[in-house]
């Protein structure tokens, strides 16, 4: 690690000779030479430099925000105004317009035995962030919010499906929670290595509309490829939302006090215990390339000077690469939603999410809606914060949003985002650029998950160890 | 918030670079002391127990674990906090001279309630260095009472000799209890969960499981 700079004014320090890769006329970017550059302080960025400098990488971490967060920052009145409403101050009977407000601008929920939630547990950023239940996991049919039901008493008691439908989804869900992999006398006879997930709904005589509820709202499956897949996987999945929901009782989700900006400072917060360097309000124009396209470092201009760092791999969001790297997969809206009330039909639930089935409104893509409020501490006493997604799917992304609106009420301000997804176009091997995916429109955290796990495969070569076991104690290192 | 329910005291620690945050930490908490210059790294926060007014109270001592080099501390770090110790070092002027943007880049990011009478302490370290003394007493005092209705504590200590550093420590804890005191009550905020169950909030020393506010 490099000396400090403002180490105090005891000079003395000999200036270090300049690197022959520095180019003419360029000063070094921090202290230069670094094993990993990591731009953008997303989740996913944060995690991938927290886990890199635990690993003995000398990490140089960069973003062009003044706050850390990327994409994924929690952002108070002021700074949401900024965003959506440039030269308009927050409305005073909102709140306090910078102490009271953490709103996400990508809403999502932790599983509580996900996989996220064993990225925080092994790294112990846990320490660093204070999380809560979410109250509650819904469903929509026929316009009316539903609980979903998960354990074999309430699919008893759902007004989801008719009375034989529910003894028949009670009985699978006994399999399911009998179900395991190392203990053959579990299988029933029925091998799930082989079957496939269709035919497991069919030997239990589910119909239709209680297997797309199973496959989206508990297995949290997109699209319905899964159905012709083997059905292990998704029975894991299955069993992960029981389980999580098994652990607190309300729903299997749970949300960090202060909303979800907190993660990504947490993670990197570890980045720099372990000797990262850390800049924010780090104006980044340029990756740059040698000759045969592999990129060695970045350049930013600071006070006039063009500085640069040199680094063996680069990790970054989209945004920070030249365009040509990354190609569209779509589009998803978001609009965030200020309320002086709960939902309707939750019990007043104070956080929770729904699920509006696409082929409930008539639409392919699930509409998703996170609610979360005051009890968080994401905003000011009696005012909820609910964030509608979706993916877009027509030329007018916001209308495909209205079956939300219509659940939430009246609103007191409203902010909308439509906004492109993006995905490399290569996996870094050869450029070594490993770039993230933009955050989907999903409302939990798996699919993020599974993006640093490809991250850290493709950067180190390794798979990630999540063998963690989040119900067993863990020792205090 | 949950704190004062847990009467566990969050506080963080500020100054440049090398002017004996870390060492002060660690002269309080672990009675230790290293002449090395080390930039921090590694450090991240410590707890310590103490009894004040027969409270017990659990203190969370927070350092800046480098991320102050490029003014990049977030507003994780400073959320909560319930007192804020600012550390110059009293042979070198600019280490005082930044106090003031320490100050308000902290009540900025933390938006304290009541920003004028927020706890803050100064410290001047390095008083084993007196000789090379470089900022006066006088000086740091009349900056103390520029700030706010109500004088900054001031405190010159030395984390190699271990000079007042327990007492300093002390003045923070009490300032932070009586600042406490003083907020209104909280509304009612369910207790949140513990993601991994080995964790003992109470433990002193080492780290505590989940952050509190
Ligand atoms: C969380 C969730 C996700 C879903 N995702 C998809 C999806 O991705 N693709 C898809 O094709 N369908 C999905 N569905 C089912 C879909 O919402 C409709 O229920 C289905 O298309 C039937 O609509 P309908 O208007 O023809 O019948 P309806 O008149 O709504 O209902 C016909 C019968 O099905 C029962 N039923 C309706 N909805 C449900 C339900 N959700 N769970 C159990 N029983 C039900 C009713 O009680 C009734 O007996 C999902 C449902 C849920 C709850
Ligand atoms: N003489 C003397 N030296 C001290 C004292 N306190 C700290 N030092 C020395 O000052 C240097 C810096 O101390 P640190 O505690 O690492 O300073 P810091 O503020 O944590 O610095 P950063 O982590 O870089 O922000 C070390 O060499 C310490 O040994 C003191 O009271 N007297
Ligand atoms: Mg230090």
């Amino acid at each position: 690690m490099a000396e400090h700079e403002g180490k105090g004014g005891d000079g003395g320090e000999v200036p270090a000779p300049r690197p022959d890769w520095l180019p003419d006329g360029c000063e070094m970017l921090a202290d230069g030479e670094y094993d990993a550059i990591v731009m953008g302080t997303g989740l996913k960025e944060a995690i991938m430099s927290g886990l890199l400098s635990t690993l003995g990488m000398k990490v140089l971490h960069v973003d062009r925000n003044n706050y850390y967060g990327g994409e994924c920052a929690s952002l108070n009145l002021t700074n949401l105004y900024n965003k959506f409403r440039p030269g308009q101050p927050p409305a005073p009977e909102l709140g306090h317009p910078t102490r009271d407000y953490n709103v996400d601008l990508i809403p999502k929920f932790l599983m509580a035995n996900g996989n996220l939630v064993k990225m925080l547990l092994m790294t112990k950023v846990t320490r660093y962030l204070e999380f809560k239940t979410v109250d509650g996991s819904y469903v929509v049919k026929g316009g009316k919010i539903n609980k979903v039901p998960a354990t074999p008493d309430e699919a008893l008691r759902t007004s989801l499906m008719g009375i034989f439908e529910k003894r028949r989804f009670r009985n699978f869900l006994q399999y399911l929670a009998g179900y395991d992999e190392q203990q053959p006398d579990t299988f029933k006879g029925r091998d799930l290595r082989r079957m496939t997930m269709l035919q497991l709904y069919e030997d239990f005589g589910l119909d239709e509309n209680t297997q797309s509820f199973t496959g989206h709202a508990m297995a949290l499956q997109r699209d319905d490829t899964y159905l012709h897949k083997p059905a292990l996987e998704t029975i894991k999945s299955i069993q992960l939302y029981v389980r999580s929901l098994e652990r607190y009782g309300k729903s299997p989700y749970i949300y960090p006090m202060y909303g979800l900006g907190g993660l990504p400072e947490g993670f990197s917060r570890l980045c720099a215990i372990h000797g990262g360097t850390f800049m924010l309000q780090c104006p980044v124009e340029e990756v740059l390339f040698d000759d045969s396209g592999v990129a060695w470092g970045i350049k930013a201009t600071m006070d006039g000077v063009p500085q640069v760092a040199k680094a063996t791999m680069l990790i970054g969001d989209p945004s920070y690469f030249p365009s040509r790297m990354v190609k569209p997969t779509g589009m998803v809206a978001r609009s965030i939603c200020i309320m002086d009330h709960p939902f309707n039909g939750t019990n007043d639930a104070e956080s929770t999410q729904i699920i509006i089935p696409g082929r409930q409104v008539n639409r392919h893509n699930d509409i998703y809606v996170c609610m979360v409020s005051f009890s968080h501490c994401v905003a000011s006493p009696g005012k909820y914060v609910a964030i509608a997604s979706t993916t877009v799917e027509t030329s007018d992304p916001l209308a495909e949003l209205a079956p939300a609106f219509e659940l939430l009420g009246p609103v007191m301000e409203r902010f909308d985002d439509v906004s492109n997804t993006l995905t490399p176009v290569e996996d870094g091997t050869a450029d070594r650029c490993f770039i993230s995916e933009s955050y989907d429109a999903t409302s939990h955290f798996e699919t993020t998950a599974a993006d640093v796990q490809s991250l850290y495969e493709r950067v180190t070569g390794q798979k990630m160890d999540l063998s963690i076991d989040p119900e067993v104690e863990q020792e205090e290192g | 918030m949950a704190s004062r329910r847990r009467a566990l005291l969050k506080i963080i620690i500020l100054g440049d670079s090398g002017v004996g945050k870390t060492s002060l930490m660690n002269q309080y908490v672990n009675k230790r002391f290293s002449n090395q210059y080390k930039a921090t790294i590694g450090a991240d926060f410590l707890t310590k127990d103490t009894v004040i007014d027969d409270k017990l109270v659990t203190l969370q001592i927070w350092d800046t674990a480098g991320q102050e080099r490029f003014q990049s501390l977030g507003v994780a770090f400073y959320r909560g906090a319930e007192a804020c110790v600012l550390v110059y070092d009293i042979t070198n002027p600019k280490s005082f001279e930044q106090l003031d943007s320490w100050r308000e880049e902290f009540l900025h990011q933390a938006a304290p309630m009541d920003p004028d009478n927020f706890p803050f302490v100064l410290i001047g370290n390095k008083v084993d260095r007196e000789s090379e003394r470089r900022v006066s007493r006088q000086r740091a005092l009349q900056w103390c009472k520029s700030k706010g209705s109500t004088p900054i504590s001031y405190i010159e200590t030395s984390a190699k000799e271990a000079v007042k550093v327990e007492g300093a420590f002390l003045e923070v804890v009490q300032m932070a209890l009586i600042n406490s005191a003083q907020q209104p009550p909280e509304i009612y905020v369910p207790e949140p969960i513990t993601l991994s169950q080995a964790q003992t909030p109470y433990q002193s020393q080492s780290s505590v499981d989940s952050m509190c506010c």
